[in-house]
């Protein structure tokens, strides 16, 4: 691993050859805005553009998404010029105008001034309401899950996350790895007593043996033990219990 | 609908069992069904080693591709920019409300399906209805169903 040296906002700080401008960002304690990246799934990034930066090399200017910008000796990264923020600001207006119910875009587009959209507002449906179709969940499920049950289905405005044929997928453990990565809270999912409902799906939640909390959708376990072959016995107590 | 699954078989048989392949096999079922059937994709997926997931958004995503069986004939109104001026839009309003189908889609009785479309390059003719392989030029919301009804 080559450690190369880079500035940021002024300031000196160091990354391995390669990684992201926002993952060296974060790691010093610098605030750039971000909503498609994850650092655990490798295919992230690139889709919302609000976590655009001036990267100053050679003696030119660009403006790139820090979060999939790899970073590399002599590059200098500024994250709050006028600028930046200028573009950022209309960026969130094109947000805000797509997901006008998403309080996460609301709160943000309020931080950088932005009022009502001039834009054409989309009064979508469903969890177009709140979805900005960066398709973050998709990846999760195909490379962290590993099991691919949700695509990005059409395209434009109409473009959003589903299963096949809008159905119930065979595919589908019910994990939640989805929710959880939503930076907008967009996909529904609903634990009530023994039973989780997520993309038109129900799933048996299985209780842990200490406590009583059902903790884990019996789907999911069956998907573990499958693939790395672990003792179901394993999944008897939830995290806290074990 | 009853899709003759052998048909599908011999469609994937005739390319190399690769995700490359998926468009191709993929517009065979469309120029042999007329669209593309759920049977053939869980098929496919099956065959391929591709999550069905895959297969079905790319489905959605090409409009040459069509996911709902399709009527007997297809009406294709012109929303090109001359056609848009000459009121192609309240042609197609005309059809929808005649036929009680949405644009892109089929009547259920499976005779037609309506699409809009941009630009047939017959401009001098807008606005223009397309019906199977056939032109009609200076349409009318008012003609419409007289041509329309020509086909049963
Ligand atoms: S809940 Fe289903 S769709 Fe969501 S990440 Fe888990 S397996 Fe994929
Ligand atoms: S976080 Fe970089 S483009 Fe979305």
């Amino acid at each position: 691993m080559e450690k190369v040296t880079i500035i940021i906002d002024g300031r000196e700080v160091e990354g391995i050859k390669d990684q992201s401008v926002l993952d060296v960002a974060r790691e010093n304690g610098i605030p750039i805005p971000a909503l498609c990246y994850h650092p655990e799934v490798s295919t992230s990034g690139g889709s919302c553009r609000v976590c655009l930066v001036e990267a100053h090399q050679n003696e030119r200017m660009r403006l790139v998404t820090s979060c999939n910008y790899p970073v590399r000796a002599g590059l200098e990264i500024r994250t709050d010029t006028d600028l930046v923020r200028r573009i950022r600001k209309g960026v969130l207006e094109l947000l805000l105008a797509r997901v006008p119910d998403s309080e996460v875009i609301r709160d943000m587009a309020r931080d950088y001034g932005v009022g009502e959209p001039r834009f054409f507002k989309d009064e979508g449906e469903d969890n177009r309401y709140k979805c900005i179709a960066c398709g973050l969940c998709t990846l999760v499920c195909e490379e962290v899950v590993g099991v691919c049950a949700i695509s990005m289905l059409n395209r434009s405005r109409e473009k959003a996350p589903g299963t096949p044929y809008h159905k119930a997928s065979n595919a589908c453990i019910g994990c939640g790895a989805c929710v959880y990565v939503c930076p907008t809270s967009a996909i529904s999912m609903k634990d009530e007593g023994d039973t989780r409902t997520i993309w038109g799906k129900q799933f048996t939640m299985i209780r842990c043996s200490v406590c009583g909390n059902p903790y884990i959708p019996d789907a999911q376990v069956d998907w573990i033990v499958k693939t790395t072959g672990k003792d179901k016995a394993f999944f008897e107590k939830c995290p806290d219990h074990r | 609908m009853d899709v003759d699954i052998k048909k599908v078989n011999e469609i994937i048989s005739r390319y190399d069992q690769s995700e490359e392949s998926l468009l191709a096999i993929l517009q065979d079922f469309q120029r042999e069904f007329h669209y593309v059937p759920e049977e053939g994709m869980k098929r496919l997926s099956d065959v391929l080693y591709v999550p069905e997931s895959k297969i079905y958004a790319m489905g959605t995503f090409y409009k040459t591709l069509s996911l709902e069986p399709r009527g007997k004939h297809t009406v294709k109104v012109c929303m090109g920019t001359a056609c848009h001026l000459k009121g192609a839009g309240q042609i197609l309003e005309a059809i929808e409300r005649e036929l009680g189908v949405k644009r892109n889609h089929t009547t259920v009785d499976k005779r037609y399906t309506i699409e809009s479309v941009n630009c047939v390059g017959a401009c001098a003719m807008a606005p223009v209805v397309v019906v199977n392989e056939n032109y009609y030029g200076h349409m009318r919301p008012s003609k419409i169903m007289d041509v329309l009804n020509k086909y049963k």
